[in-house]
């Protein structure tokens, strides 16, 4: 069997690795230009607006690259689950993409500190405390949303995410050398409970980390949207990053024209996805119309908010769904990775238009700062990744499903 | 007919339909049909058991148009939604629902997508019939019982006599030449084409059956019956509700029809009961009080005989301004109340009021203070709307001399009515409340304000004409003396 596999070159390029350190120099570098930018730019009447605008830009750009991690986690995690053998070719890369979760938790650090050294209101107000000057809607909530439990869920669900991320890799590795086909089974049986555990956490996560960012709203499918958005980023990325591979010369036929069009099926997919949460969500609160759950919405729909709004309408589902549809733009992983990119984009519109219209109006200097320091976020992503990726291969050659995988064709 | 047709038909061969030949496994199958291809065959068609990959491109089947037909259909499905869905509801039958907009193009979005899924789920279904040429009875292949194995174990690939190079012996060492098990020539079906006679009666009958029901409903809608109607819903037919002005054992005092809630205010009526609103506390007014009697009476008798002809008589002999033939319900109220204050059993306040009993104001416990707070915005509002709304007539001081009353007292009309002075000892010594109604409902020829202001700024405009008042009719004890400038 190990005869069909066709003799690639699996390593990630050790220019792109040697880049790392300067990543991680670039990244650092970004996120404090932004933390400055921002607050020097705070006005005179409010001080601690700019630590406000920053924080927010932070955990924006910071959702921005986990959720596509996440999204590699689900996807390695449901691709065991129903045994899809035509991913296996692909899934290694998820492996990896996943297993930078648990660094992220460091990234995640400044933000706890806040919420548990200080009383800082700059991201949560729920952070004040019952004795600030909180609204009842958020007071009664404070049981929930209080500095230790929230510290305590946040290491609860890194540890899943991070767990997970592990033992699926290092299996995954391990069959590498060994070509164990048990190890196969073990994975699939085991990606059922794990898929429910990752579920609930990505879900609680998007309520504490993002949604309690306006304690005040609620929104029960807020985090089947994150999880949308994350999914849709996640085939973006993998996308572009099998594209770039292979432009450098590597698995040029352990990828195919496929599995390009099979990621841009479920990017498009997923396209469609979003575009239903988000409506559904939007529709409920709109045709309800009650004060506390159209806030949210009233403060998007003002400030300048409502452009990102109808950009994301437009650049988010109408553009990229009517332009990824034909199967030819699919099959061409030149013209997909084109696609994926304004997906990526979309994307990081989207995660700003969920978090930063609580902080500040839209304004020129607010997009550069949080343009920067999304540079230094997504280097910072970039940097982990290589560096967990280092010369791992690839693509997990001894995976039993591998040349069913290759064999594999959409049809016309 | 079809007895005489048959014996002139001539038994001919079956028309020729093409070649197939029959393979093993798919291997030999792609192989077979890439070689038929290359020899410049374009009508082929292969059948296989199971899915074949690369047999599209081994007999060079063209990508389908069936995607075109799909997103055709799913822009028309999304544009017929949303126009529908627009005239439905901004112009063909605007209806606020929910207090949206007429055009809430949110609340079109849901069907907008499930009229786009039905037009390219539906379009694509019958497009890919139609694509494929089916429905189809039977097909030639079928007349060779070989080719039953098409749907187990065997592959069979088919050149069709339709093509422009076909030559059957050509066609059928090119066939034998692929290493087939076998190769047979395909014919078109020798067997009578005819749609049996028991189905065709199967059918007609089936039609007949279905008119059935309609038959029958509409000849019970045409008839006449002896018999009960068919209650087909029978608790919408027979409702427990009651009807109106009957009794029930269901409540204490046995009325249907329930009293109001105490308390409850009607939707748009809430001044029908406030001071605040009325300029007077109506649950002080009480019905003793024969004028305000006497108007609900006759407001009550509709074109009332009694009622309406006392009133008449009344205004034969004293009243001769009004109308007789006014037997409107609110005409006739003011009727009966000026007959009643102008009578002259009637008290002496009554008749120093009786300049407003005669414009039809019941006698009502007016507000004698003002039920807002009187400050010097109040002031500064009644004198704003003092200004643009009653100087024009009854002049900034209030004396009845405003631009209007100049202009017309030049032209000299004899029908002009002086405007009211405010300084008048009858309307100076009016209560605030006397006033607010005037301005709420008009007096005389003048119509009511209750559209232009609204109840804050009325009352402002009656602390502010209080004031003038005042500033008015100065007595010497406002003026300071040297005394209290002492003090």
């Amino acid at each position: 069997m190990a005869a069909n596999i066709p003799n690639d070159n699996l390593t990630i390029p050790a220019s792109w690795r040697g880049m790392a350190p300067v990543l991680i120099a670039v990244g650092a570098v970004c996120v404090l230009i932004s933390l400055g930018l921002f607050y020097f730019t705070g006005s005179e009447a409010k001080p601690d607006v700019g630590f406000r605008v920053f924080f927010h830009s932070y955990l924006a750009n910071f959702m921005f690259c986990l959720s596509f991690c996440l999204g590699a986690l689900f996807f390695v995690l449901v691709t065991h689950l129903v045994r899809a053998s035509w991913a296996s070719s692909i899934r290694r890369l998820s492996e990896l993409l996943a297993f930078t979760i648990s660094w992220w938790a460091l990234l995640f650090i400044p933000i706890l500190a806040m919420v548990l050294f200080t009383n800082s209101q700059a991201l949560y107000a729920w952070n004040g405390g019952p004795g600030s000057d909180l609204p009842m809607i958020v007071q009664n909530k404070l049981s929930y949303l209080n500095p230790g439990f929230f510290a305590i869920r946040t290491l609860v669900y890194f540890a899943i995410w991070g767990i997970t991320a592990r033992i699926y890799f290092l299996l995954s590795r391990k069959q590498d050398d060994t070509g164990d086909t048990e190890i196969s089974l073990k994975l699939q049986r085991w990606a059922g409970p794990a898929i429910m555990l990752f579920a609930l956490a990505l879900n609680f996560a998007a309520f504490d980390w993002m949604m309690s960012t306006d304690a005040a709203w609620f929104s029960t499918i807020y985090g089947v949207y994150v999880f949308a958005a994350g999914l849709l980023s996640f085939f973006a990325v993998m996308i572009i990053l099998c594209n770039m591979l292979q432009n450098s010369g590597r698995i040029e036929k352990l990828v195919t024209v496929e599995h390009y069009q099979d990621m841009s099926k479920f990017q498009h997919g997923f396209i469609v996805f979003w575009a239903y949460i988000a409506f559904s969500q939007f529709l409920l609160y709109w045709y309800g119309n009650i004060p506390e759950e159209t806030l949210w919405y009233k403060v998007r729909m003002t400030n300048g908010w409502q452009y990102v709004g109808l950009l994301l309408i437009v650049f988010h589902f109408a553009v990229p769904f009517l332009g990824t549809m034909s199967r030819h733009v699919r099959r061409n992983r030149g013209v997909m990775a084109g696609w994926a990119g304004l997906i990526l984009v979309a994307h990081w519109l989207d995660m700003m238009f969920l978090i930063l219209p609580n902080a500040a109006p839209v304004t020129p200097m607010l997009v550069l700062g949080h343009l920067i320091c999304w540079i230094g976020m997504v280097s910072i992503f970039l940097a982990l990744f290589l560096l967990r990726a280092g010369e791992t291969p690839v693509v997990a050659t001894k995976d039993p499903w591998l040349p069913e995988s290759l064999a594999y064709q959409v049809g016309p | 007919m079809s007895d005489h047709a048959k014996p002139k038909k001539t038994p001919k061969p079956p028309k020729a339909h093409g070649w197939m030949a029959e393979y093993a496994d798919d291997n030999q199958l792609l192989d077979a049909a890439r070689k038929v291809k290359d020899s410049g065959y374009t009508r082929i068609d292969a059948f296989t058991p199971f899915a074949v990959h690369g047999i599209d491109e081994a007999i060079g089947i063209k990508p389908t148009a069936l995607p075109w037909f799909t997103l055709c259909a799913g822009f028309a499905g999304l544009t017929v939604a949303l126009t529908m869905e627009y005239w439905m509801n901004a112009v063909d039958y605007p209806y606020i629902i929910s207090g949206k907009p007429y055009a809430s193009w949110p609340a079109f979005i849901p069907v907008a997508f499930e009229l786009t899924v039905l037009f390219s789920a539906f379009t694509t279904v019958f497009a890919m019939l139609g694509l494929n040429g089916l429905p189809r009875f039977s097909s030639p292949f079928f007349s060779n019982p070989k080719f039953d194995r098409t749907t187990d174990d065997r592959f069979f690939l088919w050149i069709g006599s339709s093509d422009k190079y076909f030559n059957s012996e050509k066609v059928q060492s090119l066939l034998t030449s692929t290493g087939a098990l076998s190769v047979e020539e395909v014919r078109e079906d020798d067997s009578p084409s005819d749609i049996p006679k028991p189905i065709i009666f199967a059918i007609i009958a089936g039609i007949l059956v279905t008119l059935i029901p309609g038959a029958i409903v509409l000849n019970m809608r045409n008839a006449k019956s002896g018999e009960s109607r068919l209650h087909v819903f029978f608790d919408m037919d027979f409702q427990p509700s009651r009807h109106t002005q009957t009794s029930t054992a269901m409540f204490a005092d046995g009325r249907v029809q329930r009293p109001p809630v105490p308390g409850t205010v009607a939707r748009g009526e809430l001044g029908a009961t406030d001071p605040y609103t009325l300029g007077y506390d109506p649950s002080q007014t009480v019905s003793t009080d024969s004028a305000t009697a006497a108007a609900k009476l006759v407001s009550f008798q509709q074109d009332g005989e009694v009622a309406g002809d006392e009133s008449k008589g009344a205004e034969a002999s004293e009243t001769p301004a009004v109308e007789p033939s006014e037997t409107e319900p609110t005409d006739a109220e003011g009727v009966a109340a000026e007959e009643v204050t102008a009578d002259p059993g009637a008290q002496p306040a009554a008749d120093e009021a009786a300049p407003a009993a005669a414009a039809g104001v019941p006698n009502y416990a007016w507000l004698t203070e003002l039920p807002v707070e009187a400050n010097g915005e109040l002031f500064e509002l009644g004198r704003h709307k003092f200004e643009q709304h009653c100087a024009l007539c009854h002049g900034y001081g209030g004396y009845g001399n405003g631009l209007v009353a100049q202009r017309a007292a030049e032209l000299a009309q004899g029908y002009w009515l002086q405007p009211a002075n405010l300084h008048d000892q009858a309307i100076e010594e009016q209560p605030v409340g006397r006033i607010y109604y005037t301005i709420t409902h008009g007096k005389g020829k003048m119509g009511s304000y209750a559209a232009s202001l609204t109840p804050e700024e009325r009352w402002a405009v009656v602390a502010y004409v209080k004031a003038l008042q005042r500033s008015q009719n100065a007595q010497p004890s406002d003026i300071p003396t040297r005394g209290d400038i002492a003090q």
